[in-house]
């Protein structure tokens, strides 16, 4: 097992450093998509699958505003992967157990739940601009999942920084 | 810290040296220089009883406490 470990670690970084390229790529796309949007609204809305989208300007507004949401997104997730980029790199050098790891943890459930807040902003958009003409196709669940991982980041990060108040103690001890 | 270590008093006192005590207590030099210089956290109780063994002395001997605002 502690073969694979590095090996492991040397992937997640590489995983991670992919995703970060790709979140920028998906805000890339977002951004031009929304450029596109009120450049040409008609061919736009109409290429992504909304019938008469000059007759149903709220529905519009409410994908507009989907956009602006998910650009939000992107730079929150940016920071949750360079974050965890840059815990895993310490791990690498073999000293994960630092107060800025405990920081990191910290920054990064707070940055979770905002994702999470958001979800729920998108979600209420899009079931309150979706009519029997039109309708964007986001459906509300409740995520267990997702609420359980940011207390987990919580309770992650108080553990994180007690440790590595611990082993500052024990480093000074002769 | 309210807690000073003697250390370079009771070497003087036994004309010893650092490097001779770490050889003795088994103890890296750069720790024990650590300790004399009032830099280390906690002590352990195994490194105490070494040291105290090499320098026949009592754990009293070499720590002392000394109340925070007392100048020395």
């Amino acid at each position: 097992m502690s073969t694979s470990y590095p090996a492991a670690l040397g992937l997640t970084g590489r995983v991670l450093r992919l995703l970060v390229a790709l979140n920028l790529l998906m805000g890339t796309f977002i951004l031009g998509l929304l450029i596109a949007s009120t450049v040409a609204a008609g061919p736009v809305f109409t290429a992504l699958g909304v019938k008469h989208p000059l007759d149903d300007w709220s529905f519009v507004l409410a994908m507009r505003a989907v956009m602006v949401l998910g650009l939000c997104a992107i730079p929150v997730t940016h920071f949750v992967l360079t974050r965890l980029l840059a815990i895993v790199d310490t791990v690498r050098a073999g000293d994960p157990f630092v107060i800025e790891n405990a920081e990191r943890l910290q920054k990064i459930a707070w940055a979770v739940l905002a994702l999470s807040l958001l979800n729920i902003v998108v979600t209420a958009v899009a079931t309150n601009a979706s009519s029997a003409r039109n309708a964007i196709d986001i459906q509300w669940s409740f995520d267990v999942t997702r609420w359980l991982a940011v207390l987990l980041l919580f309770v992650l990060a108080r553990v994180f920084e007690h440790g590595a108040r611990m082993r500052a103690d024990l480093e000074g001890t002769i | 810290m309210a807690i000073i270590v003697k250390l370079d008093d009771l070497l003087h006192a036994r004309r010893m040296t650092l490097t001779e005590l770490s050889e003795r207590v088994d103890i890296t030099l750069a720790n024990l220089s650590i300790l004399k210089t009032g830099k280390a956290r906690a002590i352990r109780f195994s490194t105490l009883e070494a040291i105290c063994q090499a320098l026949a002395c009592q754990p009293g001997d070499l720590l002392t406490h000394q109340p925070d605002g007392d100048t020395q």
